[in-house]
């Protein structure tokens, strides 16, 4: 079985979901390789020789470097020609949401998304799908070849393995239409520290901080960890803190090693974005908040005492 | 004022009157400002033949009957256009809003699909009422009662509205409409005093209603006939109704309905209704409801708990009553070893014949289902009225659209209009007119004077009876919310899992699509707060001048309606939104 990874970059540094991904792709087997698409990107391309992969296709062209999906579309159905891939995963983000939809309308190949795992069974490639609000698992298959897989965000951690990859150049034609679209301009939100999607660590907020002035705490204790902060629908929504932080059902998914929960109750909403942690750890004045029914360890009390202590431990240990 | 229980009645002693009513606080809302003529240039609205608003029961026998007569008369079909029928609904796909009991009446599904008998035996259902029992709960005990006539059920089917209405929707398309779902019907186009269409609501706005990245405008939707089919409390039939003048005699009720889907080991062979606790039977409160159990097959169990929304309590909560509820040993006995697999709220239209729009249609418009007040309350039905209804909207919408008609001019569908009341859905529901209103006067008076029409056919008693608005409510305090289970995640949960449990995940940063006075009395706030299945209300700070400020999260909202039965308005929000349900 062969299975392609396509290997999604900014500013050449490939993300760690795709690297997950193709962690992933290797425990299962066969021949996998990696796809890079962009302009100057042998050297990204390369980098994923130290996660494993020994085979990665390069499209190397100023005509891919704006991160638009339809000339990928292009670009990924060549490589799958070249290379013959039977499956096709990505990790999911929004550009490759929009080129796994195309390239599936391309090739007329079956998409599974939001995919969080995937085995072999039988010779059989099969997803496990979450559904009905992540409320059960379900198996997916393809009833033909090649199948594609948009894998859930923060589904895999990326497993560095050393090694180098052997490139190969794919050239790509590209279709009229596919360069009709063009990126007039790029904005870049403000960020300070890592993204809460990449950071290994995070300090979350909840109602509990009782003011967005609160929010320092959470500030505070993710800096003394050098984690990322994020917050629960119910702050976002009183404006506290902004929406690209908002974990859970209507936010965002995310997988740290360690999940530090300030005074959030753990809605089931917010829960489903977060349940993948590593290490849950919850802060809370009421003892019969959810959270501590999920939580690997609860702190009954105050957070305005026990968050700044706990930084202030944490500095001592790292100082 | 304070009032002193009967002894021995399970709830505290003192009741304070709170003297304020939600009808004094009236939502930022007018019917005015959905009603606009068509504003996209000509050659860029969408034209179609019918346009049929909402995808529930009466307004897909709608589209199929109107597939049915374009398939018998290829010359009239002609003059439809492009796109003969349309139908526009605002789930996420067809039966995601969609929630009832339900034991329906085959009469009006075996009429649309007479003659088309793999139609039929194709609508899912859980097979016939196996048979039935009624009864009165006490805190304690469950005595059982003889069914009142308007009760009994022999011969209908036990269905989920939503399963059955996803099967429609593809009957429908197989017959040549369009189905456009996560489409919401945001105003009604009016031109020259006759109704031409809908335009459909804009998507991807932000929290203040700025254009997010992935904007896109709503379209005209320009037909010949338009017909409302949006179940209850719709958003353009409350405007139609507004702007035609066409609102009943008595202003429109509604009931809520709170329902839960438990996949169960032992079977339940019949259905169950039972009346009494956790209702208190005094006048004063106007405590009227009650609950269902429904086996759906060998392995789950629909169950629910209603409540008239002209309540007084400021506490009462349908979704907390129907967790104590589901603690009564009566009821614990049957869902025991179960597990909740879904849940959903939604109310229902309860006014009856008294409060039926003056007319069915206005020029180029047509009401079908609940838009038309269509529910036999008495009876719990409401599935095959819509159905009827449905049919027969589409029957004149044809007729009005043949070569030498016109569905514009005034009085056009005066022949659908009385083939609805004269029909047997008027005649029932003129013989249950006064029952709901009998209630008013408590349990044990209501339920004689019900039990009176119901023998009488409605000539008993004589009088006709009146009521007000649910909003005009006076307020009560009786510290209610003090008897509710906490919730234990097994038996009983509380609201947000419940949101969670209906499938809706709707998008944060859209805008507040429900309008309520922000600025109201604790006691309206507070009352809010408890009635809202869904969470959506929230009692903030104090004003210091004796109001508080009401906090919303919209997107916690599965569209049951209540709100604007007590003193809000709902509209509906970006297409696609709310819950997705699949088993209610």
């Amino acid at each position: 079985m062969s299975t392609l990874v396509f290997l999604e970059h900014h500013g050449g540094v490939i993300q760690k979901g795709a690297l997950g991904v193709l962690a992933r792709a290797l425990a299962l087997g066969g021949d996998v390789a990696g796809v890079v698409v962009g302009h100057g990107v042998a050297d990204a391309a390369a980098s994923a020789g130290a996660f494993g992969a020994t085979t990665v296709y390069v499209v190397d062209d100023p005509a891919f470097e704006a991160p638009l999906p339809q000339p990928r579309v292009d670009a990924l159905e060549a490589v799958v020609a070249a290379s013959g891939a039977e499956n096709i995963l990505f990790a999911s983000s929004v550009l490759s949401a929009d080129i796994a939809a195309g390239l599936s309308a391309r090739l007329d190949a079956g998409l599974n998304w939001d995919v969080t795992d995937v085995r072999i069974e039988g010779g059989q490639l099969i997803g496990k799908r979450p559904a009905l609000g992540d409320t059960v698992l379900v198996d997916v298959g393809w009833t033909s070849t090649p199948r594609i897989a948009l894998v859930r965000s923060g589904a895999f951690e990326p497993v560095e393995t050393g090694g180098s990859a052997t490139l190969h150049d794919v050239a790509v034609t590209l279709q009229d239409f596919s360069t009709a679209a063009q990126i007039v301009e790029q904005a870049h939100e403000q960020a300070s520290g890592p993204s809460i999607e990449d950071a290994d660590v995070i300090v979350a907020g909840g109602r509990g901080l009782g003011t967005a002035d609160g929010f320092r705490l959470a500030e505070e204790l993710a800096a003394a960890l050098g984690g990322a902060v994020a917050a629960t629908r119910a702050v976002v929504d009183a404006g506290w803190y902004p929406y690209a932080t908002q974990v859970g059902q209507t936010g965002k998914s995310v997988s740290p090693k360690l999940y530090i929960a300030l005074g959030i109750s753990g809605a089931i909403q917010h829960k489903v974005g977060m349940q993948n942690s590593g290490v849950i750890v919850a802060i809370n004045k009421d003892p019969n908040a959810p959270i501590f029914d999920f939580a690997d360890f609860g702190v009954v009390g105050d957070l305005n005492q026990v968050a700044p202590k706990l930084a202030e431990l944490v500095r001592a240990r790292t100082a | 004022m304070t009032e002193t229980e009967p002894t021995g009645a399970p709830f505290p002693h003192q009741v304070f009157a709170a003297d304020v009513r939600a009808a004094d606080y009236p939502p930022p809302f007018s019917s005015a400002e959905v009603i606009a003529g068509p504003t996209d240039a000509p050659d860029e609205r969408i034209e179609v033949g019918v346009l049929i608003v909402g995808g529930g029961p009466a307004g897909l026998a709608c589209a199929i009957r109107l597939g049915q007569l374009i398939e018998e008369d290829p010359a009239t079909a002609e003059r439809l256009g492009e796109v003969p029928v349309a139908l526009v609904d605002k789930g996420k796909q067809p039966g995601s809003h969609l929630l009832s009991g339900a034991v329906m009446n085959p009469r009006a599904v075996r009429r649309l699909f007479r003659g088309r008998p793999e139609q039929l035996e194709g609508v899912p259902t859980y097979g016939e009422v196996p048979g039935e029992g009624v009864y009165l709960l006490t805190r304690k005990r469950a005595l059982r009662i003889p069914p009142p006539p308007t009760l009994r059920n022999h011969g209908n089917w036990i269905i989920s509205i939503s399963q059955m209405c996803r099967y429609l929707a593809e009957q429908a398309e197989v017959g040549g409409t369009f189905v456009l779902p996560e489409t919401a019907a945001d105003r009604l186009l009016v031109d020259h005093g006759r109704v031409v269409g809908i335009r459909s609501g804009d998507k991807g706005r932000g929290k203040e209603g700025e254009p997010l990245g992935n904007f896109e405008p709503g379209s005209d939707i320009v037909a010949g006939v338009t017909i409302l089919a949006e179940g209850t409390a719709g958003h353009l039939t409350g405007a139609a109704l507004d702007h035609f003048g066409l609102n009943g005699r008595e202003p429109q009720i509604w009931e809520l309905g709170v329902k839960e889907v438990w996949r169960v080991p032992k079977p339940l062979r019949r259905i169950v209704h039972t009346m009494g606790w956790p209702l208190r039977k005094p006048a004063r409160y106007r405590e009227f409801g009650g609950s269902w159990l429904y086996p759906m097959g060998d392995e789950m169990i629909s169950l629910g708990f209603v409540v008239g929304l002209d309540y007084r309590d400021l506490e009462l909560s349908a979704h907390d009553l129907l967790q104590e509820f589901k603690t009564h040993s009566f009821v614990r006995a049957i869902l025991d070893g179960g597990e909740r697999v879904a849940w959903g709220a939604k109310t229902i239209t309860s006014g009856g014949w008294h409060a039926m729009p003056r007319s069915l249609g206005a020029p180029g418009l047509l009401l079908a289902g609940e838009s038309a007040g269509l529910v036999d309350l008495a009876r719990l039905k409401g599935v095959h009225y819509a159905i009827e209804s449905g049919r027969l909207a589409a029957e004149a919408a044809f007729r009005s659209l043949q070569r030498g008609e016109n569905p514009g001019r005034i009085g056009a569908f005066d022949g659908y209009d009385a083939e609805v009341r004269n029909g047997y859905l008027g005649k029932s529901l003129r013989e249950v007119r006064n029952m709901r209103q009998a209630f008013e006067k408590g349990f044990f008076v209501g339920g004689g004077l019900a039990s009176a029409m119901t023998v009488s056919k409605g000539k008993f008693p004589p009088k006709e009876f009146h009521n007000e608005p649910d909003a005009a409510a006076p307020l009560l305090r009786t510290d209610r919310a003090s008897r509710y289970p906490a919730p234990d995640g097994v038996l009983t949960f509380d609201k947000l899992s419940s949101v969670f449990a209906s499938g809706n995940r709707t998008r944060d940063d859209q805008p507040d699509h429900v309008r309520i006075e922000r600025k109201v009395p604790r006691d309206v706030a507070e009352m809010w707060a408890w009635m809202c299945p869904a969470q959506v209300y929230e009692v903030g700070e104090d004003d210091g001048d004796g109001t508080v400020e009401v906090k919303l999260t919209p997107s916690n909202c599965v569209q049951c309606g209540a709100i604007t039965a007590r003193g809000g308005r709902l509209t509906p929000p970006e297409g696609g939104s709310g819950p997705e349900y699949t088993l209610t």
